[in-house]
């Protein structure tokens, strides 16, 4: 074999691999890996020039047109606070408290970020809707339930996301675990 | 073996620089292809009033249910493009600008805009933007308006969606 011809194949397959590392790494990005706060992850340099090449390629992927921190803070879960991957065949309480934010909302995703086909035609719960944003509880699951329900559709696995619109702090903090609802598992 | 030495390891740097190459890539790409989704609906320069998202909603990712989107494509290949934004009767409205690698050129809700229309010329450096008028500089030619408007109940989407569509862009000539 000639040499060239060596180097020719070393070079396709280098920018084949290299290419093909980075594709897979952020598919399999979480959105807002940087900060991880219970379930939650989150990060505040979404849409922004600061923002890292991989934080920016995987907001690309999952939350395309994100706004800044200042004026949305967007939390995601794709685990329940014990951990484990929700799954749309149980049934979760999400229970929080005052969200430091102007207004917030809570929607349910499939892993690739849209929304998820039910009956009841419901895909979010916001703070409208809560009667005492002090304290609040949502319970997330296929079946419909008493009180303020979101349902999961059955589907495998589904995240969701927490957005806070016009942060008390402006957005240059984390919400704290306290803050953030819990997300716990009560049964499939 | 020792004569795949070398060639082994530029295969090892073009890796580590695809890697990176394509990281980089990657928003771009898909902003790209955002654009031109939204844009074969009303064409660049036009803005396009999205029904309230459900599960069929497939032109972006992660869209919230709460809000009704009109969206922008823009072109500044041949001048700057006008936005105007028309206040409508929600508790929250927002322009944001995104230009072709995802950053946020510009971003202003009702409260900043005191429940006021907001116009903004988008413009490349060194485009001209007539005087007294607010120019957002991005950089690239293309890019998305996204307009924001908080539903609180789907009923009142019916006025909120008859206000919105005061709202336009067009290229400035």
């Amino acid at each position: 074999m000639k040499p060239w011809i060596r180097y020719a194949i070393c070079a396709v397959l280098g920018l084949a691999l290299g290419a093909g590392a980075a594709i897979q790494h952020v598919r399999t990005g979480v959105l807002g890996a940087s900060r991880a706060i219970g379930p939650w992850t989150s990060g505040s340099d979404f849409g922004t020039a600061r923002a890292g090449a991989y934080t920016r390629a995987v907001v690309s992927l999952r939350g395309l047109l994100a706004l800044p921190a200042h004026e949305a803070r967007y939390y995601n879960a794709a685990v329940d606070s014990a951990g484990e991957a929700l799954d749309g065949r149980c049934r979760y309480r999400v229970s929080g408290g005052t969200i430091p934010a102007k207004w917030w909302s809570l929607t349910l995703y499939d892993h690739p970020g849209y929304l998820v086909a039910n009956q009841a035609g419901r895909f979010s719960i916001a703070s409208a809707a809560v009667p005492n944003s002090a304290k609040w509880e949502v319970i997330v699951a296929p079946a419909e339930q008493a009180g303020l329900w979101l349902p999961t559709g059955r589907i495998d696995r589904f995240e969701l996301t927490l957005r806070a619109y016009l942060p008390d702090d402006g957005g240059i903090g984390n919400m704290t675990r306290d803050q953030l609802p819990s997300i716990v598992k009560e049964g499939c | 073996m020792r004569r795949w030495l070398f060639p082994l390891l530029l295969g090892l740097v073009l890796a580590f620089v695809g890697y990176h190459v394509a990281l980089a890539q990657f928003p771009r790409v898909l902003m790209g292809l955002a654009t031109h989704r939204i844009a074969k609906t009303t064409g660049y320069n036009a803005m396009f009033a999205a029904p309230l998202a459900t599960d069929k909603a497939r032109a972006i990712v992660r869209p919230s249910p709460d809000l009704a989107y009109s969206s922008c494509p823009f072109d500044l290949s041949n001048g700057p493009v006008l936005v105007d934004v028309a206040p409508v009767p929600a508790p929250y409205w927002s322009l944001s600008i995104f230009n072709s690698r995802t950053d946020v050129a510009y971003v202003r809700n009702n409260i900043d805009a005191g429940n006021q229309p907001i116009r903004v010329a988008i413009a490349r450096p060194g485009q001209p933007v007539p005087d007294g008028m607010t120019a957002v500089r991005v950089d690239g030619t293309t890019g998305i308006a996204l307009i924001r408007i908080l539903v609180p109940d789907r009923a009142q989407f019916g006025a909120i969606d008859a206000a919105r569509k005061a709202s336009s862009c067009k290229a400035l000539s």
